[in-house]
């Protein structure tokens, strides 16, 4: 796993407005593979995804994609990079004012100078494999939520990336349109060859398509593994949040002052 | 104790978000966009901030140059001299009113609709989406608008103060009855090319570099909710105004005070 | 076809600015290419120019023609200089004519007139007004009426 790892994550701190959000990551992500990244909400697991793709820099450790150090890039550098990955947004992230077309036809107009009659071959293939060919003239206020994600994935796979990033993918979607995006996970995967890191909390969609897990909690790795790996592991957090158990580890109560100061129960004993 | 904290604490913050948009604004210039690209876009938004605003300065224009017709000569009969109503109208359009009331309106019309066009890009992930995309957005989205501003401005201004002129002339000489030929001669006499007309150009160039940087900067660094959209639009209009006010009287004295 | 569109609205757009330019230059400020026209500076020393500004016109039985260049104080003398650009096609001034501030109106601006003299040669280019007169100053008027001088 360690030898063909082709994002590696050492030690990274990241903290933001004085919150401490990544304490010490330590991490590999093999080429070719799907590898899943969970965890609780809000413990910046789409943060981890702006690590890695050098819109935010870690305040120590080292991030490196294809053997590049992404922190130490220069702007020009960096934007070549991230040419080779691809990123699918929670919400999609279509250009509003433009039509799915072209919204799939923006990174080929922008980084190559193909004819206008090869980009739209390539636009319709990418809009084929995600089965909305025929959406082509619609604007992305008529799609419903899961075409957006469909369309946001044609996108990004648009100038055949190494690398896509799922964030949160299946957050919000109906048993059909999760159906339709697992499946096109894991072709894209396997047809491809394509590295993909997929952040989400829908532990049993992604536990079904991922080779690899990473469960991510208070800023620390707290399991790797393949599924089953995970399944069996001893942490009793890992078993918590796999199992969706509503105390435990991770606390029911966000951590308040004593009960008697906010209820004013004088004289009572707890 | 606490009040003077809170003063330190509140001016640093002025000073902190000063420095990010100077070193938004040179992220913006020093990127220029290759041509083949870049005019396009450029033409879009000279569209969306330009065209578009032009309904609401020529209607302004007009009225005002109406309104200042009608005002002029009932103070300038007082005098008997009605005939300098073509000089007063001229001056002040050319000079304040053609620059500031254009830059005011500007702020409202356009800047407002180009902060919540870049907010709500941002709270919807897409200038995210773009960088990610190997683009740089500073260059992508927010150059050409802060450029179509830059451009648009002093043409509003012009057709402001030229609409303006001829409502002026409706009033004063088709319906009030000064002499034609002295509400032009006046005029012409009194308006220099280099000193009134260019100046007031200069004004507009600065007012739209000002109004269009403060409108990106705001839906640039707006908190990405629905009320942080909100509050960068009002913020755009409020410091749009103050600073065009400002300035008009900074520039005011530096190019017509004799001092 | 949209883009195309916008393309044509927007160089109407940009015409129309370059229209109201030249309404502003041509219309409002009178500017027009003759203005250009070539010139010749002459020269006069007042006592006192009063109110007299740079760009201030200078004319002759009050046909404009030419421009006041500028005021300068000449140290030795104590005299106000003033440079004007006559318009050359005017090259027949006497040489002995006066340059007088006049006011346009009770409140108008302060402007030269030159008073023709009878010489048969004419200013030429750098020549200075033999006699001027300078200034009214209404105060000192009043004062020196009121004091019995």
């Amino acid at each position: 796993m360690e030898s063909s790892a082709y994002i590696s994550l050492k030690d990274v701190v990241f903290s933001r407005s004085g919150r401490r959000i990544f304490d010490g990551i330590t991490l590999d992500i093999p080429k070719g593979k799907i590898t899943a990244i969970m965890g609780p909400s809000g413990t910046g697991k789409t943060t981890l995804l702006r690590v890695i793709g050098g819109q935010l820099k870690p305040d120590s450790g080292q991030v490196s994609v294809a053997g590049h150090e992404v922190p130490k890039l220069k702007r020009k550098e960096l934007y070549r990079l991230r040419e080779k990955m691809g990123m699918l947004f929670q919400s999609g992230a279509l250009f509003t004012d433009i039509s799915v077309f072209e919204n799939v036809a923006f990174p080929l107009r922008v980084h190559t100078s193909l004819p206008e009659d090869m980009i739209r071959d390539i636009v319709l293939m990418k809009l084929e494999a995600v089965g909305l060919r025929g959406a082509r003239d619609l604007m992305p206020s008529e799609l419903s939520g899961g075409m957006t994600r469909r369309v946001a994935l044609a996108r990004s796979i648009a100038l055949d990336p190494e690398l896509i990033m799922y964030d949160e993918p299946f957050t919000g979607q109906d048993p059909i349109a999760m159906g339709v995006l697992v499946k096109l996970i894991r072709d894209l995967n396997s047809s491809m060859g394509l590295t993909s890191v997929l952040v989400s909390h829908d532990v049993p969609e992604s536990l079904s398509i991922c080779h690899y897990a990473c469960i991510i909690a208070d800023g620390k790795v707290i399991g790797t593994g393949t599924p089953d790996e995970l399944r069996n592991h001893p942490s009793e957090l890992v078993q918590q949040f796999l199992s969706g158990q509503p105390d435990g580890p991770v606390p029911f109560h966000y951590p308040a002052s004593n009960p008697v100061d906010d209820f004013g129960i004088k004289g009572a004993s707890i | 104790m606490d009040y003077v904290a809170g003063f330190g604490r509140r001016s640093l913050e002025v000073v902190g978000s000063l420095g990010r948009a100077t070193q938004f604004l040179f992220g913006v210039l020093v990127g220029v966009p290759k041509p083949a690209t870049g005019f396009p876009l450029l033409i879009k938004q000279l569209y969306s901030v330009g065209v578009l605003s032009l309904a609401i300065v020529v209607v302004s224009g007009l009225f005002i140059g109406m309104v200042l017709a009608l005002q002029g000569y009932t103070i300038l009969s007082d005098y008997g001299s009605e005939a300098a109503i073509g000089q007063m109208i001229a001056l002040t359009l050319v000079r304040e009113l053609g620059p500031v009331v254009t830059a005011l309106l500007f702020a409202g019309r356009a800047g407002s609709a180009l902060t919540a066009e870049i907010g709500l890009m941002k709270a919807t992930e897409q200038l995210s989406s773009m960088e990610m995309m190997g683009v740089d957005p500073l260059r992508r989205v927010i150059a050409p608008r802060l450029w179509a501003g830059f451009i648009a401005m002093p043409i509003l201004a012009m057709i402001f103060s030229v609409v303006g002129i001829w409502g002026g002339m409706l009033v004063g000489v088709d319906w009030l009855g000064v002499f034609e030929g002295s509400f032009w001669g006046n005029m012409q006499s009194s308006v220099d090319f280099v000193d009134d007309v260019l100046n007031g150009v200069i004004k507009s160039v600065v007012f739209g570099f000002v109004c269009a940087w403060i409108a990106v900067y705001q839906g640039y660094d707006c908190v990405p909710t629905s009320a942080g959209i909100s509050s960068a639009t009002t913020k755009t209009v409020v410091y749009s105004s103050l600073a065009v006010l400002g300035l008009d009287f900074v520039l005011t004295a530096v190019m017509f005070g004799d001092f | 076809m949209v883009q195309r569109t916008t393309e044509i609205v927007v160089g109407f757009f940009m015409i129309a600015g370059l229209a109201a330019l030249l309404f502003l230059a041509l219309q409002v400020s009178g500017l027009s290419p003759k203005s250009a026209a070539a010139t010749y500076t002459v020269y006069a020393n007042f006592n006192d120019v009063g109110g007299l500004t740079p760009r201030g016109k200078v004319s002759m039985a009050g046909v404009t023609v030419g421009s006041i260049e500028s005021i300068s104080l000449d140290k030795n003398t104590f005299q106000a200089k003033v440079t004007m650009a006559i318009r050359s096609d005017v090259d027949t001034i006497p040489a002995d004519s006066a340059a007088v501030i006049r006011t346009s109106g009770l409140l108008g601006e302060q402007y030269i007139d030159i008073s023709i003299g009878g010489d048969m040669e004419s200013l030429g280019e750098g020549d200075t007004f033999y006699s001027t007169q300078s200034a009214m100053n209404l105060e000192r008027l009043i004062s020196n009426f009121a004091s019995g001088r």
